[in-house]
């Protein structure tokens, strides 16, 4: 039974993939610029036409789109991201040296945002009505509503130009020998900005679905017949999780991208500011490289998420799908 | 109650805001691109209200022309994610069957991706003018909606009403437009205000980040493109202003999205 749900799961996570590949490559071979532009900058006019076919085929850019969409494929399951045409490097060696930074900034984030939610939600959720339940609502709606990067602005301008205690850019010093201490001083900016603009939504979703559980007619019978609190409590919690972990998987996708904005501002060299870059610099397959191992931390978090519902929600183990 | 107050609040600075952006030509004391090198990075002051950029230009009047820019970006992409939102919705909840399952295992897949990463990839062909970008922002805006058009049509097809005028033999076209969608229209502008403010959180990011709207046009994510600079010799005018007027709009929107949901979901509890 497991077995065949964490297959049917994992499968749906490949289709996924493969949609998001196949968007992505379609549209980005739609765009007009010029691979040797790309590949010599500002050198590019300087070729004959002759050197320019030559990048062209070597790019196998003669060749039909949907050739080349199978090609790419082909590699990429191999873990082959092919070139940069910007710095000339296999794509899959620059994807690695970003990924570490980029996973650092969304687990610390996300475990905060979690925790933080989980206790914000609780206790406004169980006492309603109170102070706590009115002011995490304002809260959740007030923070949703500033752009996260314009917060990170604002604190650039207190924490690193006025007070100058943190770094305004970078995820190291220049040395790169600051060590694990140097490591969270940069964290630190990035990392409050993401979790101050996301905790409160989260934590208000949570806090609906514990008010409506503490309205429903078992917990009434429960406390009726003199149920212990603590074991109400455990009830409530276990059912009002399910929508709010479900609530997670769907925002992550979203919140990836807030992060990519959130790296770019403050230079932290993950993948987020990498993929901006490639851009820029219409840099193909490094962009593509970048789309599909954004897409595969996506599809992995699901996972994960989908494993811990399926843990605690009886229903789903029945053979139920979310 | 005190929330009927408070959501005319809401109301009222939603349209002021509105009003001095639509009326920006108008309103505005200087030229939005009127630039005057001896006035760079003046602090806000009786001239200039809100200060001047690194051009010398009034930063109080291009925070009224780049919020039109801004609006109407978001606006048109909303409209887009609108149409294609009810239209995929309709045909998926009102066929049912074999057709709804595709379409929605699709949906599912296309709401996995973070939206931002599509519309990266779309920019690097298409970085045009405000129009493309709410083409950009439209394409990419309408799963959301699509899920809610196509969970009323599910819910509201098997009503009673809706069987008793296909009993009588009313045209198709009739019941989609006049019994299915018009009862849907409450779930849809809920979810169109929250579009609507995903769409300015989306435009002004992009622009944020240089990949918006071309620089020239002023709007409130390109002012804070050119802040992020400032932000650093301390003119802190130029940025704290446009983040403000985002702010007061999102927030605005989310407070009249969240009281006209409430209804709503008493509704759907009963």
């Amino acid at each position: 039974m497991t077995a065949k749900w964490v297959g049917k799961r994992m499968a749906m996570g490949i289709v996924v993939l493969l949609i998001v590949s196949f968007l992505s490559f379609f549209i980005m071979q739609a765009a007009p610029g010029d691979p040797a532009a790309a590949f010599y900058g500002g050198n590019a006019q300087t070729l004959t036409t002759a050197e320019k076919e030559r990048i062209t085929h070597a790019f196998a850019l003669d060749q039909p789109v949907a050739y080349r969409y199978v090609a790419w494929l082909r590699e990429t399951v191999k873990g082959n991201f092919g070139t940069s045409y910007k710095e000339g490097r296999p794509v899959s060696t620059i994807l690695m040296e970003r990924l570490p930074n980029t996973l650092l900034l969304f687990c610390a984030t996300m475990f905060f945002i979690i925790a933080g939610s989980i206790w914000l939600g609780t206790v406004a959720g169980m006492k309603e009505g109170s102070i706590w339940d009115r002011g995490l609502s304002i809260f959740s709606i007030a923070t949703s509503s500033i752009p996260a990067f314009w917060l990170g602005i604002l604190f650039i301008y207190f924490f690193s130009v006025s007070v100058g205690i943190l770094p305004s850019s970078g995820s190291s010093d220049v040395s790169g020998h600051g060590g694990l201490l140097d490591t969270i001083r940069h964290l630190i900016m990035p990392a409050s900005v993401l979790i101050l603009t996301h905790v409160g939504i989260y934590a208000r979703f949570l806090q609906e679905g514990i008010k409506k559980e503490n309205r429903q007619y078992y917990v009434k019978v429960a406390r009726a017949n003199g149920v212990k609190e603590a074991i109400i409590r455990k009830g409530i919690m276990r059912n009002a999780a399910i929508p709010y972990l479900n609530y997670i998987a769907i925002t992550i996708p979203s919140f990836f991208g807030g992060s990519i904005i959130v790296e770019s501002l403050f230079g932290w060299s993950g993948l987020g500011q990498l993929t901006v870059k490639a851009v820029v610099t219409k840099d193909f397959p490094l962009l593509m490289g970048s789309v599909m191992i954004t897409g595969v931390i996506v599809v992995i978090s699901l996972f994960i998420l989908d494993l811990i519902m399926y843990a605690m929600d009886p229903k789903l183990r029945k053979g139920g799908v979310r | 109650m005190k929330s009927r107050k408070a959501l005319w609040f809401w109301y009222s600075l939603l349209g002021l805001i509105v009003f001095l952006t639509v009326f920006s030509s108008v309103l505005a004391p200087f030229g939005s691109n009127e630039m005057n090198m001896d006035e760079v990075y003046s602090a806000p002051s009786g001239d200039h209200w809100l200060g001047t950029d690194h051009l010398g230009r009034d930063v109080f009047t291009r925070l009224l022309e780049g919020g039109r820019v801004t609006l109407a970006v978001a606006g048109g992409s909303v409209i887009l994610s609108l149409i294609i939102g009810i239209v995929y919705g309709g045909i998926s909840g009102y066929l049912g069957g074999v057709i709804d399952t595709v379409m929605m295992r699709l949906l599912e897949a296309l709401i996995t991706i973070p939206s931002l990463v599509i519309i990266l990839a779309f920019q690097v062909f298409m970085q045009g003018g405000m129009w493309s970008m709410a083409l950009i922002i439209g394409l990419t805006g309408w799963l959301v909606t699509a899920r809610i058009v196509r969970s009323e049509f599910i819910r509201l097809k098997e009503a009673e009403f809706v069987k008793m005028a296909k009993m009588f033999g009313t045209p198709v076209w009739k019941i989609l437009w006049g019994h299915l969608l018009r009862n849907s229209v409450p779930a849809i502008f809920v979810i169109t205000l929250f579009n609507f403010a995903a769409a300015i959180f989306t435009e002004v990011s992009l622009s944020f980040l240089g990949i918006g709207i071309p620089p020239a046009i002023p709007s409130w994510g390109n002012m804070l493109y050119y802040a992020q600079n400032d932000i650093l010799i301390g003119a802190w005018w130029i940025a704290l202003f446009p983040g403000i007027m985002i702010f007061m709009t999102i927030l605005s929107i989310n407070f009249i999205g969240e009281a006209w949901k409430d209804p709503e979901r008493r509704r759907v509890n009963d």
